[in-house]
């Protein structure tokens, strides 16, 4: 969080210092900033700064080419040339404990179509997916535990 | 125009067209889809993606940097708001439907403990059990009092 | 901008148009049709993106920038919409499986 304060005044003092007070001046403030403290790295060990950061990027990314992959096989079943539709409700054991976890989960489940969650349990170790192609509970569970639920651990842990 | 305008145009056209297409495979999917939570699935996602695609080709065509925000906001929102949005509906559908009639032939929740018709339920039971041991009018006299 | 638009792009926007206000008819059919509450709050808020939708496409139409704040707050708004009927239809349920309330009510 400090990092990230630091980061944020470089891109500041980078704006003051070339008078340049946009958007486009921020964002490389923003990024000469990072770079100059990655380079810096070794003065602040044990900081999670450059992997919460990066890894939110790589999950964005990767969150976008599921949704466009997944939307492909469910704009193919409503056309009628893809897989049959098998409305299912399976349970999916959760990993992920904290509000903000369990939030990021649901809301990747939602909009990766094909999956979309619809209840937390009460003691929020269950949460309960609706999918479109249910023809086998253990290959949804396993999609949502392996793929998604382990990369949302590694980036938040 | 040159060249690299007429590229850049194509690409903004065929960014419209995609969105516009994966928003008409959204409306044909609530039309043509078995029961409300699974039309949901065609509605809130290929409608976002769609949308998406529209204010993507918005932030392409227009050259200022300020378009360029305006449009990131806007997905943004939409990414945010969509699965509140559809976990908020899918939750209302699953608890207003009656246990009886089929949504999903394949269903581990339905009946469970967790069952959001259950816990109504229970919820309710809970409140009249507080209702009979403890009397209104004790409720009604520590109100005077404080 | 320049504000020239080839014959390409045109045509493309005028496709787009088209399948966008197919897309309204379905979804005003689901409207009128859907059997239960649900399926009309999902064509409701189904609507209320391919309206954003619709701006959009109409900004990039028109070449004017300015329909693009119109399109920024109809998303803000539409979500509200959706979650209060959503809100509504819990309530309903929660109400219907809830027989004795009468007696609550003449408690409380």
């Amino acid at each position: 969080m400090t990092l990230f304060l630091f980061n944020f005044l470089l891109a500041i003092a980078w704006m003051a210092f070339n008078a340049d007070f946009s958007l486009t001046g921020f964002v490389a403030g923003f990024a000469l900033g990072h770079l100059v403290l990655w380079l810096a790295r070794p003065l602040y060990p044990g900081q999670r700064y450059f992997h919460v950061l990066w890894g939110s990027f790589g999950y964005i990314l990767w969150l976008v080419k599921e949704i466009w992959v997944s939307s492909w096989k469910v704009a193919r079943s409503v056309l009628g040339f893809g897989p049959a539709v098998r409305p299912a409700v399976v349970a999916v054991p959760l990993d992920v404990r904290t509000d903000m976890e369990i939030t990021l989960l649901a809301s990747s489940v939602t909009l990766t179509p094909g999956t979309l969650s619809l209840d937390v349990s009460p003691d929020r170790r269950t949460l309960y997916v609706h999918t479109m192609f249910g023809e086998d509970a253990a290959t949804v569970r396993d999609d949502i535990k392996l793929a998604m639920e382990r990369r949302i651990l590694e980036l938040l842990r | 125009m040159n060249m690299a305008e007429h590229l850049h145009q194509a690409l903004v056209g065929l960014l419209a067209v995609g969105g516009a297409f994966f928003c008409l495979v959204a409306a044909l999917g609530v039309v043509r889809l078995p029961d409300a939570l699974t039309r949901m699935h065609a509605s809130s996602k290929a409608g976002a993606l769609g949308c998406g695609m529209v204010l993507v080709a918005v932030a392409l065509f227009f050259p200022g940097i300020d378009v360029l925000a305006r449009a990131i906001a806007a997905i943004l929102f939409l990414l945010l708001s969509t699965p509140v949005a559809a976990h908020m509906i899918g939750r209302a559908i699953y608890a207003s439907e009656p246990p009886d009639s089929v949504i999903a032939p394949y269903d581990e929740l339905r009946g469970s403990a967790d069952d959001p018709a259950v816990r109504m339920r229970q919820a309710h039971a809970k409140g009249a059990e507080k209702h009979a041991a403890q009397p209104p009018s004790a409720k009604i006299r520590t109100g005077d009092v404080t | 901008m320049s504000g020239e638009i080839s014959p390409f792009l045109s045509w493309c926007l005028v496709l787009a148009l088209i399948m966008l206000f197919m897309a309204f008819a379905l979804t005003v059919l689901r409207v009128l049709r859907g059997p239960t509450k649900g399926d009309r709050i999902v064509a409701i808020d189904l609507f209320g993106v391919l309206a954003v939708a619709f701006i959009a496409l109409f900004t990039l139409y028109q070449s004017r920038i300015v329909f693009l704040d119109a399109a920024i707050a109809l998303a803000l708004v539409a979500f509200f919409g959706t979650v209060a009927y959503a809100r509504l239809m819990e309530k309903q349920a929660a109400e219907k499986l809830a027989p004795t309330r009468e007696a609550e009510n003449e408690h409380g």
